[in-house]
């Protein structure tokens, strides 16, 4: 199932994460407005829409990522797999490990290259041995695309790649711990386009287990890895249906106009 | 002239060559900006360095040389035997400086004429008398010698005071020509001020350099001069410390190098971790409301005196300490212990731990933790993990700098380890460490020709080396880490 048409089916309909409701608050700056929104499990879905509307926020809603800035509040529902994350009861650490992240910003840690992508399975205890580890993190460099190119360096610093290769790294971080949704947030605006070919064929690949969700600027990044899309605009959900209707068939005037190139 | 008048003459001359060298650049441009090579301000500022810099060297050249140039004129007034030694010379020609000076303020206030001060002899009567009625107070009755030299010492100033002037007066006039005369559209004087600016930058850094290199060289001087009246094996290897100013003294250095350490263990062992974890608590856990109160509170101990932190360990610590551990387990019954001094200084230390470490964790980028929070790790694990390692150089750097101060701490140790130079493990014994020792050698005798004066210079040393020691250790790590992490 690797083709790059813009028609194509959905594999399930599942709903993954349901957000219902969902406002954040950046002190007064009210960054997203009321956004419904149903992810689908085992399906990429692409948030698009000019800068700053408000997709990298509502991505970080999806792990709770905004606890950590102090001046957001986070209002609504969201809930995965029927339960909501929101709620009291869950923690939020736990949910992270569920829901993985790759950053807009690559931010390896200052380890080695082995010991950043061993950081996940070792916080959680996924593995019993040094050679399991030692697979794990080969398995995931080499679906990060990036095995090849530091597989004799293992040792050596995260920091010294290039800017790309560390995006890659990120993501092969956050694949270790085999989250069950993986959130990246323009995983590939620091790849070169060979780079960029393999990060989409591994959202691709990743998408027989997980769900993924992607933001990206570039329209036919999201046209081609991903079955739904979903449109923001100015902190507002505009449109969200399955990636063909909405680049062939918008139906909201603004979107049409974004992704002909006349508001961004 | 005095040399206050000089400068206000260098600044008059600065500013007609500020003022001049921004007219001239402009006339030869004919007013048009863009046809000169730097903004008219640079001319101007050109004009003023000319004036000021060489004319400034020259002046302070001339008070540096002036007064040697006049002890050597004068040598030939004073006994051999003052002359040979140092010390005696110092002290001689401070006398004469100090008649020289009652002699100008008796003439200013009319109790003399300038011929009076000239001719005045101590064969008609006490010199200090006349002196002490105009208001200057001399120790011992003046004589002759010291008086003549003292008239000589004023003719020699007044010659040296003009020829001061003179001399200031060309230099400030050359550089105002020189700038007025290569000053046009097409000179580069933004280069220029750029140079002179950089020069001056450098010739400060160096003036630091410089003065260390001094510091260093007359504690090796004098250390050497040490070394020749007293055994370099005994002062490294004895194990005993008893000083006697009457001779046959045992200068040992262990048992104070052995406070030292000892006590500055203590120290670090206090203030490492409670500095390194409240710092944590700090820059990670407190809300910005709590640390808005407690990080100024801490920082408030590093604004007590040394002193008051020795009063609290003399008065409240070591007694308590005795008191309630020493004499009840019968490991001492002394009030002043390294257990003592070593906490105290540990509290001391706790802000600079603290306050390094808080700025070094506050440095670590938020896309880190963002990293690590985004992989499920919890906020301890990513401070154990992630924000630790990456901050490590700067705590080592705070930690070693404490420990440094540890080292270097005086009156504390004073006051709570007392003064016994003793070589012991019982940390509820009474040590002494090698910077209280260097002022009980010091104090009392000025005279730097015994081993038990002269040690003090050995024991500066070897705390400099050790200090010195720390430092490229720290500089090594932090290194050494820098590469592994960027
Ligand atoms: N940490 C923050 N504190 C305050 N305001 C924020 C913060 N992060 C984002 N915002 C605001 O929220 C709004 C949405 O920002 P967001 O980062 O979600 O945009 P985005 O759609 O991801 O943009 P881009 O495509 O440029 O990444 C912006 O107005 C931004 O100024
Ligand atoms: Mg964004």
């Amino acid at each position: 199932m690797k083709d790059l048409r813009v028609e194509r089916d959905v594999q399930t309909e599942t709903n993954k994460i349901e957000a219902r409701g969902v406002q954040v608050f950046y002190g007064t700056n009210h960054a997203i407005k009321d956004v419904d929104v149903d992810i689908l499990d085992k399906t990429v879905t692409a948030f698009i829409g000019p800068s700053g509307c408000g997709k990298s926020t509502f991505l970080r809603c999806l792990n709770r990522m905004n606890d950590t800035v102090a001046s957001a509040r986070v209002e609504g529902k969201i809930l995965l797999e029927n339960e909501d994350i929101y709620d009291a009861r869950v923690d939020p650490v736990q949910l992270r490990a569920k829901v993985g992240m790759v950053f807009q910003k690559p931010n390896p840690f200052p380890k080695s290259i082995y010991d950043n992508v061993a950081y996940g399975p070792r916080i959680h205890g996924l593995t019993r041995n040094k050679s399991e580890l030692d697979e794990i993190v080969e398995k995931s460099l080499r679906r990060a695309a990036l095995w090849n190119e530091v597989k004799d360096r293992l040792h050596a610093g995260g920091t010294g790649l290039s800017g790309g290769q560390q995006q890659r790294l990120c993501i092969a971080r956050a694949i270790a711990t085999s989250p069950e949704v993986l959130l990246m947030d323009e995983p590939c605006s620091a790849l070169d386009p060979i780079a960029t070919a393999q990060v989409e064929e591994l959202i691709d690949e990743l998408r027989t287990d997980y769900s993924v969700v992607i933001v990206t600027h570039s329209m036919q990044q999201a046209a081609r890895v991903s079955q739904r899309t979903a449109f923001f605009h100015l902190g507002n959900l505009v449109e969200y249906g399955e990636t063909g209707q909405i680049f062939t068939n918008p139906k909201d005037p603004r979107t049409e106009s974004y992704i002909s190139g006349r508001i961004g | 002239m005095s040399v206050f008048m000089l400068l206000v003459v260098i600044a008059v001359l600065a500013l007609v060559g500020f003022v001049i060298g921004r007219q001239r650049a402009l006339a030869s441009a004919a007013g048009n900006i863009k046809e000169m090579h730097s903004l008219p301000l640079y001319y101007g500022w050109h004009g003023a360095l000319m004036v000021i810099v060489p004319s400034l060297f020259a002046l302070t050249f001339w008070l540096v040389i002036q007064p040697l140039v006049i002890e050597r004129q004068l040598v030939g007034y004073f006994p051999p035997e003052v002359v040979e030694s140092s010390a005696a010379r110092t002290l001689a020609m401070a006398d004469v400086r100090r008649v020289a000076e009652g002699l100008d303020i008796a003439i200013a206030q009319g109790a003399m004429t300038e011929v009076q001060a000239d001719m005045v002899r101590t064969e008609f009567g006490s010199v200090r008398d006349r002196l002490a009625d105009v208001g200057v107070a001399l120790g011992a009755e003046v004589t002759p010698q010291i008086l003549t030299a003292a008239q000589d010492y004023r003719k020699y100033a007044v010659v040296g005071n003009i020829g001061r002037s003179i001399l200031t007066f060309l230099v400030a006039l050359a550089g105002l020509i020189y700038a007025i005369r290569i000053t046009n559209k097409d000179f580069r004087a933004r280069n220029r001020v750029e140079q002179v600016i950089m020069a001056l930058l450098s010739l400060s850094s160096t003036v630091a350099i410089l003065t260390t290199v001094g510091i260093v060289l007359s504690l090796v001087g004098e250390s050497l001069r040490f070394f020749t009246m007293y055994p370099w094996q005994d002062f490294f290897f004895s194990l005993t410390w008893s000083p006697n100013f009457q001779g046959g003294s045992d200068l040992g250095l262990a048992p104070l190098l052995w406070g030292t350490i000892y006590i500055s263990f203590v120290s670090i062992i206090v203030a490492a971790p409670i500095g390194l974890f409240s710092a944590i608590y700090l820059a990670e856990y407190a809300s910005p409301r709590v640390r808005s109160v407690v990080k100024p509170a801490i920082e408030v101990i590093a604004g007590i005196p040394t002193v008051v932190f020795g009063l609290f360990a003399l008065v409240t610590l070591g007694p308590i300490l005795r008191d309630w551990i020493a004499e009840p387990t019968g490991w001492g019954n002394s009030g002043s212990s390294v257990m003592t001094a070593g906490l105290v200084i540990g509290i001391l230390n706790i802000p600079f731990v603290s306050s390094l470490a808080d700025d070094v964790i506050n440095a670590v980028p938020q896309a880190m933790r963002d990293g690590s929070y985004g992989i499920g790790a919890t906020k301890s694990e990513t401070i154990r993990l992630v924000i630790l390692p990456a901050a490590l150089p700067g705590i080592v750097g705070g930690m070693l700098l404490a420990l440094s101060r540890a080292i270097g701490e005086t009156m504390i140790v004073t006051m709570g380890a007392g003064a016994a130079a003793k070589l012991d493990l019982n940390p509820f014994e009474a040590m002494t460490t090698i910077t209280v020792k260097i002022v009980s050698q010091l104090t009392g005798d000025t005279e730097f020709d015994s081993p038990e004066t002269l040690v003090a210079f050995a024991l500066g040393m070897t705390l400099f080396v050790l200090t010195l020691g720390l430092n490229v250790v720290a500089l090594y790590i932090v290194r050494k880490y820098r590469e592994q992490y960027e």
